[in-house]
C-alpha cells in the first residue's frame, strides 16, 4: 500500500515542489500581503500608520472608483456576446472541410499571438485621423466626415472593442474549434438519416454540444475582461478625458502615480471580489446543470 | 553512446549560460581596474540620450579614478522604479530627476542634500537654482531647464507675408496679435497648410495652459508646502487663459483638432508653426531641408511667464553609503553642470549662466533665441503631489479642448479632484 501511495502520487512532489514554492511566493504570499497593505496608509516606500476600513470606506464615496468600475463593465458588457458569437462563428468556419481550413484557422489566430504594444501601434496607425488607413478609405469611397475614432468617447469604445476582438477572438476559437470535434461524428449520420436540416443539426446538436465549453468561455472572458487596462492604456491612455479609463488603469495610477499603494490594494480587493462572485454564481450554475 | 551524448549536450547548455551570465554582468561598461565605479540613472531617450552619454564619456575620458557607469532606464517608469529601488537600499548611486518631482524625493528622505559635498554654487542661474532649495539647503544639481517654446517655419510664415527682413516675426504680442498672427496664415496659407500644429490632448497644451496663466498673473495650482499643500488656484485667470486655448481650437479654428503626430506635421514642412519643449531644437536641426526659428512663447498677456522643468542631478540618500562613491558622484554632477554645452545640442537651456555666456555654447545657432526664458520659467508647485496634480489638471483640460465641457465645468472638477488628492 505504502509503496503504491510513493509510486502513484508522492513521487510527483520533488516535480512539483518548485512551482508549488513559486506558487506560495509570487501567488499566495502577495494576496495576502495586499490584504494587509489596504489596512494601511502605505506608500511606494514605506508602511505608514494602520488605518483600518478607512480605505474601503474611502472607495465607497469616491466616484472615479465607480465611474472606472462602470467603464470596465461596459467593456465587459460590449466585448463579451460579441466575442462568444464572433469566435463561435469562425470556429464553425474554421471546422468546414475545405481546402482553406488550415489558412482559415491560421489567419484568425496569428492576431492572438501578438503583443498588446504591437496590437495597439497597429490600431493607433490604422485610425489616426487625416492620413490614417481607415480615414482615407472612407474618403476615398466619398465620405468626407473625418472620425476621430480615439477622441470621440463612443467611437473611442468602438476602437477598443473592435482591436480586442480582433486580438483576443483566435483563443476562444481554438476552445470552441476543439469542443467541435469532441462532437461525436454519429450525431450527425443519425440526423441525417432523420432527414434534419443544417439548421436543425446546428440548433440541435452543436449548440447544445458547445454549451459546457461555451460556458468555460464566458467564464474566462468575463474575467479577462474586467482585467482589461493595456491597449486601453496604449490606445486611448484612458480618454477622452477619462472616458474610457478602465479600474485597473486608475489602480495603477493611485498606487504608482499617486503614490499611495494602501488605497490602490484596497480597490484591487473590491475588483477581487468583484471576479471572485461572478466565479461562484458561474460555477454553481455549471455544477447545477451537470 | 547514449551517456557521452547527454554529457556533451549539457556541457553546451551550461557553456551556453555561463556566457549569458558573462555578457550580462558586463552590460553597461567595463570599469577601469582600480577607478571608483558610480553608477548612473538616467530616463533620456531619442537624440537626448546620445548627447548625455556624451557628457558622460567626456567625463570618464578626462580622469581615470571614476567612473560613471550610464545607465538608461525605461522612461515610462523611472520614477516608480527610482523611488521603489532608492528605498529598498538598491537604487543607484546618482540620478536624474525633474525639479517636479524633487520635493517627493525630500519628503521621503530618499535623496541627501549636496552642502555638506559642495559649496559652489556660483554661476547657475537662480531662477533654476531655487528650484531645488528645500529649508535652505541644496537637494540637486540642475543641469538645465527644458521650457516650451515656439517653432516657425521660415518659408511658410515668410509666404504669409508674417515675416520681418530681419528674419523675426510679424506679431503684436497682445492675445488678439496672437490670433491674428494665426488666422492669417490660415487665411494665407494653402488649405493643406497648418497654421499651428499641436496637440488637443496631454503635457502640451497643459503646458501652454500653464504659460498664459502665469502670464496673466496667476502662480501657482497649490501652495508651496511641500506636504501639506492647500488648494491655491486662480479660478478667473485659470478659465480665461483655458478658454483663450480653446478659441484656438474651436473658433478660430487655427489648430485643426486630433493631429496624429504634430512634430512630423512641422518636421515635414506642412505647418507653418508648432509649439514644445526646447528638446524639439535639435530634431529640427537634424532634418534635411527644414528652415525654421525657436522663439520664446510671445508674452501676450501682463507679464512674462513660460513652462518649463529641469533636468537635475540628485544623490540617492541610503544608510550605509559610501562616502568616497558619493564625493565622486557630486565631482561628476558639477562636471556635467559646467559642460552644459554638450548638453544644449539636445535644445535644452544649460543651468549655468557662465555655459550661456560661453562661447561654446554662442556658437550653436538658435539657443540664444530662447535662452533668456529660463529667467522667468515658471516650475510646477513645490509639492508631493506635483504628479498627481499634473495628471488631474491634463486629464480634465482634454476635455475642454475636443469641446466636450466649459471651463467652469473642468475646473470645478479639478478642484473637488485636487482637494480630493491633496486631503484639504
Amino acid at each position: 500500500m505504502k509503496k503504491k501511495l510513493w509510486a502513484q502520487d508522492l513521487k510527483a512532489i520533488p516535480f512539483l515542489l518548485p512551482f508549488f514554492i513559486a506558487y506560495l511566493v509570487f501567488t499566495i504570499f502577495p494576496i495576502f500581503k495586499g490584504l494587509e497593505m489596504s489596512l494601511y496608509d502605505w506608500t511606494l516606500i514605506r508602511k505608514l500608520e494602520f488605518v483600518g476600513l478607512d480605505n474601503y470606506q474611502k472607495m465607497l464615496g469616491d466616484p472615479h472608483f465607480w465611474k472606472t468600475l462602470w467603464n470596465t463593465t461596459l467593456f465587459v458588457i460590449l466585448t463579451t456576446p460579441a466575442m462568444l458569437i464572433l469566435s463561435l462563428v469562425l470556429a464553425l468556419l474554421a471546422n468546414m472541410k475545405s481546402k482553406f481550413t488550415t489558412f482559415l484557422r491560421g489567419s484568425y489566430f496569428i492576431p492572438s499571438i501578438l503583443s498588446v504594444s504591437v496590437i495597439s501601434f497597429l490600431a493607433i496607425f490604422m485610425l489616426q485621423p487625416y492620413n490614417g488607413l481607415i480615414n482615407t478609405v472612407l474618403h476615398t469611397i466619398g465620405i468626407e466626415a473625418e472620425p476621430f475614432w480615439m477622441a470621440d468617447k463612443a467611437l473611442a469604445w468602438l476602437t477598443i472593442v473592435i482591436v480586442t476582438l480582433w486580438w483576443s477572438v483566435g483563443f476562444n476559437m481554438i476552445l470552441f474549434l476543439a469542443g467541435l470535434q469532441d462532437i461525436p461524428e454519429s450525431l450527425y449520420e443519425a440526423s441525417e438519416i432523420d432527414g434534419a436540416t443544417g439548421w436543425e443539426k446546428f440548433r440541435y446538436i452543436t449548440l447544445p454540444q458547445l454549451r459546457p465549453i461555451g460556458k468555460i468561455i464566458l467564464l474566462l472572458q468575463i474575467l479577462a475582461s474586467y482585467k482589461v487596462f493595456a491597449q486601453i492604456l496604449l490606445i486611448t491612455g484612458g480618454g477622452p478625458g477619462g472616458g474610457t479609463r478602465p479600474i485597473i488603469q486608475y489602480i495603477y495610477e493611485v498606487g504608482f502615480r499617486q503614490n499611495n499603494l494602501g488605497y490602490a490594494a484596497a480597490m484591487s480587493y473590491a475588483l477581487f471580489f468583484i471576479l471572485l462572485i461572478l466565479s461562484v454564481i458561474q460555477l454553481r450554475n455549471q455544477k447545477e446543470e451537470r | 553512446m547514449k551517456k557521452w551524448l547527454t554529457l556533451l549536450m549539457t556541457l553546451v547548455l551550461v557553456t551556453i549560460m555561463l556566457g549569458a551570465c558573462s555578457e550580462e554582468s558586463s552590460k553597461g561598461a567595463k570599469v577601469p581596474e582600480g577607478a571608483t565605479e558610480v553608477v548612473l540613472w538616467n530616463l533620456f531617450g531619442g537624440g537626448d540620450a546620445d548627447y548625455f552619454q556624451e557628457v558622460v564619456d567626456k567625463y570618464n575620458d578626462s580622469q581615470t579614478d571614476i567612473f560613471v557607469n550610464n545607465i538608461m532606464q525605461e522612461n515610462a517608469e523611472y520614477y516608480t522604479k527610482l523611488l521603489t529601488s532608492i528605498g529598498a537600499g538598491k537604487g543607484p548611486d546618482v540620478a536624474i530627476a525633474h525639479t517636479h518631482v524633487i520635493p517627493e524625493l525630500v519628503s521621503q528622505g530618499l535623496i541627501t542634500e549636496l552642502d555638506s559635498f559642495t559649496s559652489n554654487w556660483e554661476g547657475f542661474n537662480q531662477n533654476i537654482l531655487d528650484a531645488t532649495v528645500y529649508d535652505g539647503l541644496h537637494y540637486a544639481i540642475p543641469l538645465d531647464t527644458h521650457a516650451q517654446i515656439m517653432y516657425i517655419n521660415n518659408k511658410l510664415v515668410a509666404e504669409a507675408g508674417l515675416l520681418n527682413d530681419d528674419g523675426s516675426i510679424k506679431m503684436e504680442e497682445t492675445p488678439e496679435g496672437f490670433i491674428d498672427f494665426f488666422s492669417i496664415l490660415k487665411e494665407k496659407l494653402p488649405k493643406d497648410k497648418i497654421p499651428l500644429a499641436f496637440s488637443n490632448n496631454g503635457s502640451d497644451p497643459y503646458w501652454m495652459w500653464w504659460a498664459f496663466y502665469t502670464q496673466m498673473g496667476g502662480e501657482a495650482i497649490l501652495t508651496d508646502d511641500i506636504d501639506n499643500p492647500k488648494y491655491a488656484l486662480d479660478l478667473d485667470k485659470a478659465i480665461k487663459a483655458a478658454d483663450y486655448i480653446k478659441d484656438l481650437y474651436q473658433e478660430h479654428k487655427v489648430i485643426p483638432l486630433n493631429l496624429a503626430d504634430f512634430y512630423s506635421d512641422f518636421q515635414t514642412g506642412n505647418a507653418a508653426a508648432m509649439s514644445t519643449g526646447v528638446w524639439a531644437t535639435g530634431i529640427w536641426e537634424s532634418t534635411d531641408g527644414l528652415d525654421f526659428t525657436p522663439i520664446a512663447t510671445p508674452t501676450i498677456f501682463e507679464k512674462e511667464g513660460a513652462w518649463g522643468d529641469s533636468h537635475t542631478l540628485v544623490l540617492p540618500y541610503y544608510n550605509k553609503a559610501d562616502q568616497e562613491v558619493q564625493k565622486a558622484a557630486v565631482e561628476f554632477m558639477e562636471f556635467a553642470a559646467d559642460n552644459g554645452a554638450i548638453w544644449a545640442k539636445a535644445g535644452h537651456i544649460p543651468s549655468k549662466t557662465t555655459v550661456i555666456e560661453s562661447d561654446e555654447f554662442n556658437k550653436l545657432p538658435y539657443r540664444s533665441n530662447y535662452a533668456e526664458v529660463a529667467n522667468y520659467v515658471n516650475f510646477a508647485d513645490r509639492t508631493i503631489y506635483a504628479r498627481g496634480v499634473q495628471d488631474i489638471v491634463i486629464r480634465n483640460l482634454d476635455l475642454l479642448w475636443a469641446g466636450d465641457a466649459t471651463a467652469e465645468d473642468v475646473f470645478s472638477t479639478v478642484e473637488k479632484e485636487v482637494k480630493d488628492l491633496i486631503g484639504e
